[in-house]
């Protein structure tokens, strides 16, 4: 068994060395739709990184009735803290709510002279509430107003703003749906690119197979060698792939940057680096051996 | 030994390259099997090594209708059987060496084996120097030369050579046809289908003759080439 798999491993390195036109070829070939793959997984981060900033924007206030003590808002923010749809809540009490709406109208004189005039604060206490999906904010605001709440709680901004969250929410979702029909599309071509690549690269050893056939060698030990230099086609298209794809990370990141704020590709895959590395690997290997397996099938039936 | 029994066989052009064809060949035998281009000789050569089904009849090698033999077993069948090619049919990927001992690790033998049998049947065929050749480094003689070691490298029981001087000069016609002589006084059967008439009467075995897919004429002792 061992020495069996020396033999094959051994025939299908020597193959590999010995057409080495045609291995470049498809190598080259396989390093295309590697980067197209790696590329794919940038686009997907983005995407993802995009979908993320515009739910992080979506969040419901909920304001309280101005008798309210801060204990029992904290006490409704610990409540709201323990649900699993809930991301974050925020505390804003009613002098924060006033300074922060001062410093936002620092310029407009006439809002400041009407504060000034006011002997009260005029701003309520509030909670701010971020869900994990805004899909989840009626249900958030349906335990709000539940009667265990009612008596504390003067609105809840949801309604005002459920239009808003309706279409951020429809946006998001459709770059997720649209960027995996896209990235779906890409990788089925990528796959019959590389898959006829190769086929052509065995269509041009038909003959040879045909005479392995005739001299009476088995499937296996026909198909075995073939296996190996199509796997030795995706690993080297997958060493190649690495070289180009993280100096051309450095290179892209930070033009990126510029348009997303607090976005890097760069950190991602250097954090996933393993990941990716095996990940690329796999797909290269497999595609390779998998496309030789489908290939050589039909010049067997000698 | 080898038995075709009422052999019929039709191309997919509807084209009938053998009608009827009964056939006995004992062990041991050197058969010329003789006739214009289109008689059969190649179809009947393909039918023994299953690259073909007959539409009627029966093709038994030691006893075994080759129609029941499974896809798995056709390369057992192969592996009992050296065969020889006018285009030589060598694997242009790999040298001599190579190419020789492709067939015997088809059969499992290992590497030690492999290296100790391989420079012996090269020597054999006066291709020692040639080891490490590739086909297209050779000559039209020595890739038939390389081709009769490949099929006898494995010590198979019968040999079929198809035109196997088909492409060949004189000289080097003489040399392979000194060769499949010696191959068969050590008892190895053999079946060589061609034209050449000086080959065939050189050789002077048995000559079957055939035409338009039909054996004609099956001279058994001290055959001669006629048409």
């Amino acid at each position: 068994m061992k020495k069996s798999f020396k033999r094959i491993f051994s025939v299908g390195w020597t193959n590999f060395k010995r057409n080495r036109y045609i291995s470049f070829g498809t190598t080259g070939v396989m390093v295309l739709v590697l980067v197209l793959f790696a590329g794919l997984m940038a686009v997907n981060f983005l995407s993802s990184q995009v979908v993320a900033n515009l739910q992080d924007k979506v969040d419901i206030s909920a304001y309280f009735k101005p008798d309210i003590s801060e204990e029992d808002i904290l006490g409704v923010r610990s409540e709201l803290e323990a649900l699993d749809n809930v991301k974050k809540v925020d505390y804003v009490s009613a002098a924060e709510a006033l300074q922060e709406f001062k410093e936002r109208h620092a310029g407009d004189a006439t809002i400041q002279e009407s504060l000034a005039e006011l002997d009260f604060n005029p701003l309520q206490a509030s909670l701010n509430i971020k869900a994990n999906d805004p899909a989840q904010f009626a249900s958030v605001v349906q335990f709000l107003e539940g009667n265990k709440f009612r008596s504390v709680i003067d609105k809840i901004n949801f309604y005002e703003n459920e239009k808003v969250i309706g279409r951020l929410q429809s946006i998001s979702g459709g770059i997720q749906n649209w960027g995996f029909l896209m990235t779906m599309i890409l990788a089925a071509i990528a796959v019959l690119v590389t898959f006829n690549t190769i086929r052509l690269t065995i269509y041009n050893q038909r003959q040879e197979i045909e005479i392995m056939k005739l001299v009476g060698g088995s499937n296996w030990h026909i198909k075995a060698p073939y296996l190996v230099e199509g796997g030795l086609y995706g690993a080297f298209a997958a060493s190649v792939t690495a070289v180009i794809f993280y100096p051309a990370l450095f290179f892209i990141s930070p033009k990126i940057e510029l348009l997303m704020p607090g976005v890097s590709l760069t950190s991602y895959f250097l954090s996933n680096i393993f990941q990716f590395l095996f990940l690329v690997f796999f797909i290269g290997v497999l595609l390779g051996v998998v496309s030789s397996l489908v290939a050589i099938r039909r010049f067997l039936r000698v | 030994m080898i038995e075709l029994k009422h052999v019929s066989t039709v191309y997919d052009d509807d084209f009938m390259a053998l009608s009827g064809v009964n056939l006995k060949i004992g062990h041991g035998e050197f058969v010329s099997l003789v006739g214009p281009s289109g008689a059969g000789k190649s179809t009947l050569l393909r039918l023994l090594t299953r690259e073909l089904s007959p539409r009627g009849g029966e093709v038994i090698l030691d006893g075994v209708n080759l129609a029941t033999l499974s896809s798995g077993e056709v390369p057992l069948l192969r592996r009992k059987i050296g065969t020889v090619y006018q285009d030589f049919k060598l694997l242009t990927n790999k040298n001599a060496f190579e190419n020789v001992a492709f067939a015997l690790e088809v059969c499992g033998v290992d590497e030690e084996e492999v290296n100790t049998d391989v420079p012996k049947v090269l020597n054999i065929v006066g291709l020692s120097d040639k080891a490490q050749n590739f086909p297209h480094q050779m000559s039209g003689g020595e890739k038939q030369r390389l081709a009769i070691a490949r099929a006898l490298i494995h010590r198979p029981r019968i040999i079929l050579a198809d035109e196997p001087t088909g492409n060949l000069d004189l000289m080097n016609t003489y040399d392979v046809v000194k060769l499949l002589m010696k191959i068969n006084e050590l008892g190895t059967t053999v079946i060589l289908a061609t034209h050449n008439r000086e080959v065939v009467n050189v050789i002077g075995k048995r000559v079957v003759t055939m035409e338009k897919g039909k054996i004609i004429r099956d001279q058994v002792v001290n055959g001669k080439y006629i048409i």
